[in-house]
């Protein structure tokens, strides 16, 4: 009797486990997936299937600013923790955002006889030849946070630059009420991720003919830089200025050149947590949407996977955050915005899914 | 006769020559206040004014220190004073975290680390003969990587409020970054025009062989120039890490060239033994104001280097032209 008893209980146990298990670690699900009109485009790698443990090769852009240093530690996150399994050795390279160097860094990779490239390009063009040839050469490249001009590689592990612009620029025009007059503080001119941003923001406006945009200026991703220029903008035009369109890293500058000057307008940013714990402190209405630096895990995850010889999506969104201190129509928080501040993080960290003793600090 | 008043020509278009040479700048400067306040009339609100000058204080910091390492001639100038600045921005972050009570322990550590950052400096091109700008183009880099193996690319902390009280306050209607500003350039004055010291910066300057005959140590005086340059960057890290607040790896990039300009600008040249501090405050006037004024006409903020760049070109050119004379 008791063998029974004790025989179904660890049944019922087992049975709970394999039902809760898929719930408890059910990871959130890019939306951009979802609302995808048209059918998700997936590439073949079963070319590309060999035996594990695997050698990856990481060519990184450059580290130089916050949002890059993250990045990078999530790809080392992924290759030396989560799939450790999966992974026998990571060599990572750093370029200093130039691309001849990065080409070389590539052909440094290829010769350590890596057997699959991560690559996130310092410029699309420059980088697009030997993306080519490493590809044609059987070793998939798995592109990430910038992509280069062709088609040529396995998977692109992205967030929409455009979706954020839009989000960012929707919410603000919302919150006016749809009249009003803005300012846009852009990245580096030129940058993909700038020049997406910005462009996303403008086909909003679009749709709000009654908001004007008084200037638009590229603040190098630079709290100060944000904050000089907002100060300028803040002199030429005044109390004019409604909002703020922009990314966290000169926003957070020009939320404290509006402080400074009395003004507390509605702000976007994304998910630094200088500007997040500021908007809080401030009391200013902000707006944050992020572009994750988990897509560096992403990448590592994707990698793995078409090794495996598993179809991978061309394009791999990865799932992303909006949080608003005011809700609008058609924006609306995931979280109370307070869930996303941490006071005793560094100002320049980054919404991240790295466990504590992979903090780069 | 005609000799005497082709003589005396000469030397009133000698005179109004050198009032130009000594006093381009200034006048430089008015023009374009001048001309700022009619192309955009917020130019001169009170308030766009102070956030000039505030915004011109840890410029105008550094490139006091840059004046004395260019006066000294030899091709002096100092490439490691970004570097520098960034990196005490780090220290003050990471080891006060915020507290006040540590404000004063840790500038203290900051000035320290700037004034070894010089004697390195000065050491390498004094005893190793290496020259000035590889000695602190490679200090430069060596600094930025220690910097990043210390905070493995991510600065963490705050500044104490004291710190961000003197960068960003007032004291009446004038800014306290400008009343310390104004402070260090009383004291660089009266360094370079009133002491031994700074008569010796001139003349090593003017002319080293010289100087050497005079018995001058000259090893030891451009060691020192480096080490003030090292201290002025220190100094003018925490004023801009101070004004914008947030513990960032890169405060005071592009500072290096920034001072190099304002200094050269200010009538002090690379062959050394003319100049100072003054012309150079006007020239970090004019970076600034140059930087403003594109703003707040509209025109896309890259216009600022193309602006600088010919202001520079314009201004040098100017000076050679007058020294190219006397030459």
């Amino acid at each position: 009797m008791k063998k029974t008893v004790t025989i179904i209980v660890a049944a019922v146990f087992l049975l709970t486990i394999m039902v809760l298990a898929p719930i408890a670690w059910a990871k959130p699900f890019p939306r951009s997936w979802l609302y995808n009109s048209v059918a998700q485009k997936m590439t073949d790698t079963s070319k590309y299937k060999k035996r594990g443990p695997y050698t990856v090769g990481f060519s990184n852009a450059s580290i130089s600013n916050s949002w890059r240093v993250y990045f990078a530690k999530q790809v080392e996150y992924g290759a030396q923790d989560l799939y450790k399994a999966d992974v026998k050795k990571l060599y990572v390279t750093d370029a200093n955002d130039k691309a001849d160097k990065q080409v070389s860094d590539v052909e440094d990779l290829l010769a350590k006889g890596v057997d699959v490239l991560i690559i996130s390009a310092a410029t699309m063009a420059a980088l697009d030849p030997i993306v080519t040839r490493t590809m044609r050469r059987g070793i998939p490249v798995v592109c990430v946070d910038r992509r280069v001009t062709s088609d040529n590689f396995v998977s692109f592990v992205t967030s929409s630059n455009y979706a954020q612009g839009r989000a960012q620029m929707l919410w603000l025009c919302e919150m006016l009420g749809g009249r009003g007059n803005i300012v846009m503080l852009g990245g580096v001119a030129g940058s993909g991720p700038a020049e997406e941003r910005a462009g996303g923001g403008r086909e909003v406006l679009t749709a709000f003919p009654g908001i004007k945009v008084l200037d638009f200026q590229y603040a190098n991703w630079s709290p100060s830089e944000g904050k000089r220029i907002m100060s300028a903008l803040i002199q030429t035009h005044g109390r004019k200025i409604q909002g703020v369109h922009g990314d966290g890293l000169q926003t957070s500058g020009a939320m404290e050149a509006c402080k400074e000057a009395g003004i507390k307008i509605p702000i976007t940013g994304d998910h630094l947590n200088a500007f997040i714990v500021r908007a809080q402190e401030w009391g200013f209405p902000a707006m944050s949407i992020d572009f994750p630096v988990s897509m560096g895990t992403s990448a590592v995850e994707i990698a793995i996977k078409t090794l495996k010889g598993e179809a991978v999506p061309f394009i791999y969104e990865v799932p992303r955050t909006i949080i608003c201190t005011k809700d609008t129509e058609n924006i609306k928080s995931d979280m109370p915005w307070s869930k996303m501040v941490h006071k005793d993080w560094p100002d320049e960290a980054w919404i991240n899914t790295l466990p504590a003793n992979w903090l780069p600090y | 006769m005609e000799v005497s008043t082709h003589s005396s020509l000469r030397r009133s278009q000698t005179h109004v020559r050198s009032i130009f040479e000594k006093y381009g700048i200034y006048i430089f400067l008015v023009i374009l206040i001048i001309v700022a306040s009619i192309i955009s009339p917020n130019f001169l609100n009170p308030q766009n004014l102070k956030d000039i000058l505030n915004q011109s204080a840890a410029l105008g910091m550094v490139s006091i220190g840059q004046t004395f390492v260019i006066l000294i001639g030899g091709g002096g100038l100092d490439l490691s004073v970004a570097s520098v600045m960034s990196t005490v921005t780090v220290i003050m972050a990471h080891t006060t975290e915020g507290q006040n009570s540590l404000f004063l322990p840790i500038t203290g550590v900051c000035l320290f680390f700037g004034m070894l950052v010089g004697l390195v400096n000065g050491l390498l091109i004094t005893k190793r003969k290496v020259q000035p700008f590889m000695a602190t183009l490679g200090m430069m880099i060596i600094i930025q990587g220690l910097r990043f193996l210390y905070t493995k690319g991510m600065p963490k902390g705050e500044f104490p409020p004291i710190q961000r009280y003197l960068a960003t306050g007032d004291i009446g209607p004038i800014p306290t970054s400008i009343v310390s500003l104004i402070g260090m350039v009383i004291i660089a004055l009266f360094v370079l025009r009133k002491t031994t010291f700074g008569r010796k910066v001139y003349a090593i300057g003017g002319n080293i062989n010289t100087a050497r005959l005079c018995g001058y140590n000259i090893d030891l005086i451009k060691i020192a120039v480096y080490m003030i340059s090292g201290v002025m960057a220190s100094i003018a890290g925490l004023y801009l890490a101070g004004w914008i607040g947030i513990a960032d790896n890169w405060v005071g990039k592009g500072y290096e060239m920034d001072s190099i300009a304002a200094v050269v600008m200010g009538g002090t040249t690379f062959e050394g033994g003319r100049g100072g501090v003054l012309g150079t405050i006007v020239g970090v006037l004019i970076v600034m104001m140059l930087y403003n004024i594109v703003l707040l006409v509209g025109m896309p903020v890259q216009m600022q280097y193309v602006l600088k760049g010919v202001v520079i070109i314009l201004a040098t050119s100017f000076y050679a032209s007058f020294r190219r004379g006397k030459a």
